[in-house]
């Protein structure tokens, strides 16, 4: 259908794939040395056919499958129906089931920052636990000798008892 | 001039980009996929999609093809004992390889393909003959060239005005290697 099209309208010369990409990837193989460029235009040529031939095939299986969107299985199905083509590509294929789904851990270990929290705040509230027995114990034995004294002793325990809280909160 | 123009462009682009990006290594490998998805549409029905999968894997089994081919045709030329591949070594490594349906529209292609590089070579004011490499292949393809002669008769004439050569081409990027 395209060739015949192409020829009634006159075979265009232009070629679709870039000439130097062609080339890098004939040379890839150490063997090749030297390429003509009746060669290498032969080789732009021929793949341009090549890939024609692949996409009517999985167009045709795709359709056979009532599908509108070709894709990779319909390839297969296309390239092993024509033998020539089977025997260079079907390996190269990706496998039926492809389980390429890498798991990416998106969340950061924020937790490291949330350790030194409690150890700070336990150290505190243990330098402010202590000095509490002490007064407590001095309390009973003051008061009944000097009650001027005793009221004294009350307001400190008052304000200690009061800088707690603003711990307990943070 | 324009064909001129893209090859050195695209002889330039390649040296730079290998010179200065190792990834480039990677594109180089693979034929542009912009390419490869424009032919594709051209050969389905018009209401076809190609899912993106699709495209990446055909772009990858054209690179195949070209490889194969190319490899087939480099056996047959290194047993013959020549350095350059040439069209007719590409067209039996097609037949050999099982794409003997692609031989005869490629030699429309070629036909065309030279009538041009005629012209271009005169308007150059430079032709380019290499009779030795080409005489050498002929007297290795003695019977291949008979058949075409057969067929072509203008075939060996303009053979031999098609004496062009990639040589300095392959030199640089063996040298960047």
């Amino acid at each position: 259908m395209v060739m015949a099209d192409e020829e009634e309208n006159g075979v265009s010369i232009q070629l679709e794939f870039p000439k130097g990409r062609v080339k890098k990837i004939m040379a890839l193989d150490k063997d090749v040395k030297r390429v003509s460029s009746e060669a290498l235009f032969l080789v732009s040529r021929s793949t341009e056919l090549f890939l024609q031939f692949l996409a009517e095939k999985s167009a045709q299986v795709a359709i056979e499958k009532k599908r509108k969107t070709v894709n990779l299985e319909h390839i297969r199905v296309a390239v092993k129906r024509h033998q020539p083509t089977r025997d260079f590509l079907l390996d190269e294929l990706p496998p039926p089931s492809q389980a390429a789904k890498p798991d990416k851990p998106t969340q950061p270990a924020g937790r490291p920052k949330l350790d030194p929290a409690p150890r700070g705040t336990r150290c505190i509230d243990q330098f402010f636990r202590k000095p509490e027995p002490e007064n407590t114990a001095q309390a009973p034995g003051q008061p009944p000798e000097n009650p001027a004294q005793a009221q004294s002793p009350e307001n400190p325990d008052q304000d200690q008892a009061q800088s707690p809280v603003p711990v307990d909160e943070s | 001039m324009a064909e001129s123009d893209n090859e050195s462009g695209g002889h330039t682009g390649n040296a730079s980009g290998s010179n200065e990006l190792s990834g480039c290594r990677e594109q180089d490998r693979f034929l542009p996929i912009a390419n490869v998805s424009r032919i594709m549409k051209k050969a389905l029905p018009a209401n076809a999609k190609i899912s993106k999968e699709a495209k990446e894997t055909v772009q990858e089994c054209v690179s195949e093809f070209i490889s194969f081919i190319t490899g087939e045709a480099s056996d047959k030329c290194q047993k013959e004992k020549r350095k350059t591949i040439n069209g007719d070594d590409l067209l039996w490594a097609m037949t050999t390889l099982g794409f003997e349906d692609y031989v005869d529209p490629l030699k429309i292609y070629l036909h065309k393909y030279r009538e041009m590089e005629g012209e271009k070579t005169a308007m150059m004011g430079r032709p380019h003959e290499r009779d030795e490499g080409y005489g050498h292949g002929h007297g290795h393809a003695t019977p291949m060239m008979t058949m075409m002669m057969g067929h072509q008769p203008q075939h060996q004439h303009q053979h031999q005005h098609q004496g062009h050569v990639y040589g300095s081409g392959s030199a640089s990027s063996a040298r960047t290697r």
